[in-house]
């Protein structure tokens, strides 16, 4: 007769939810498939609330690590990697205060070809990493709830009634937040 | 043709899916998942702070601090602590960090057993809060 496998290597894919109670059980592995799925999106997001390319790998180990531990206090009312997405944010912020470091870092040079089209002429491109580059730092310049209600939605792609009850706001309070920061965005491209 | 508004609109959305694009695909992820593993095995969530040291703990460390430092000046001062004097004890207990309150929770461990006042076997530390609040009351008197 078969043994009995763990959840994260027999059920593929899981539900986050599941293996957030398979890891609650001691299950090492389910937290190392949850980082799996989610430490890109993670990276991605911290990397455009302005933490430093250098830092980042830290950054997100600290993140998982405060989310596991926190993680009864998870109660399902959004994604899981929208709450984490929450706690990426309020490490970054920690780690800004600890290092004392300004508000706006600048991206990478590798970055800023990240940011830029990849296709099209060698001049729309330069204008387009141009362009988003000053984006990046106009996202950094956001205060923190702009900021994080921005990149939720433009760049996650979330909706607000998930940003909302992962920020613990309202959604009309949400979509104000994104009004402000979009126009202030706007308003830096021009 | 495009208004300037849409233009930037359009700017702004499609940048905003593309930041951080490069240094999200830079990243190792088995290896981060990896060091998370070690570090929830080096350091499990229950292990990262001692029991003695939770808040409610520490609370009741500070009261019972207070509270026997004030009977000693009481006891001491022969029955004529002035009023401030708690109030200097309780103002310089919040200055005091993790450390420095274990070592006054020692002192006083070690003057109340020379005043063979009667506690349980173990330090404050190993008290519940049925032991502490029954050492309470016997310095109460």
């Amino acid at each position: 007769m078969a043994q009995p496998q763990s959840l994260a290597a027999t059920i593929s894919p899981a539900p986050d939810s599941a293996l957030i109670v398979a890891w609650q059980r001691g299950e090492e592995q389910a937290a190392a498939e949850l980082v799996r799925r989610h430490a890109r999106a993670l990276a991605r997001f911290l990397a455009g609330a302005g933490a430093p390319e250098a830092d980042l790998e830290d950054l997100v180990q600290d993140t998982f690590i405060r989310a596991f531990r926190a993680v009864d206090r998870f109660r399902g009312q959004c994604q899981f990697r929208t709450w984490l997405l929450t706690i990426g944010g309020n490490v970054l912020k920690d780690h800004g205060r600890r290092a004392a470091r300004h508000k706006v870092v600048p991206l990478s040079d590798a970055d800023a070809q990240g940011l830029a089209a990849r296709d099209g002429d060698p001049h729309e491109r330069a204008e387009a990493g141009e362009a988003e580059a000053r984006l990046a730092a106009g996202v950094g310049e956001l205060p923190r709830l702009q900021r994080e209600v921005f990149l939720l939605r433009a760049q996650q792609g979330l909706e607000y009634d998930e940003i909302a009850a992962a920020l613990d706001t309202t959604e009309g309070a949400a979509r104000v937040h994104y009004h402000h920061a979009v126009k202030r965005l706007k308003e830096r491209l021009q | 043709m495009k208004d300037d508004a849409t233009f930037h609109d359009a700017k702004v959305h499609d940048g905003a899916r593309r930041l951080g694009l490069a240094a999200g695909e830079r990243l190792d992820v088995e290896r981060v998942a990896a060091a998370v593993v070690e570090r929830l095995r080096d350091a499990p969530a229950g292990a990262t702070r001692p029991a003695w040291m939770q808040p409610a703990w520490l609370r009741i460390a500070a009261a019972v601090v207070v509270l026997v430092g004030g009977g000693l000046v009481w006891r001491q001062s022969g029955n004529s602590v002035p009023a401030h004097g708690a109030h200097f004890v309780t103002d310089d207990l919040t200055d005091l960090s993790a450390d420095q309150l274990r070592d006054v929770l020692s002192t006083l461990d070690e003057t109340l057993n020379q005043d063979s006042t009667t506690l349980p076997d173990g330090d404050l530390e190993d008290l519940d809060a049925q032991q502490l609040q029954a050492v309470l009351r016997s310095l109460e008197g």
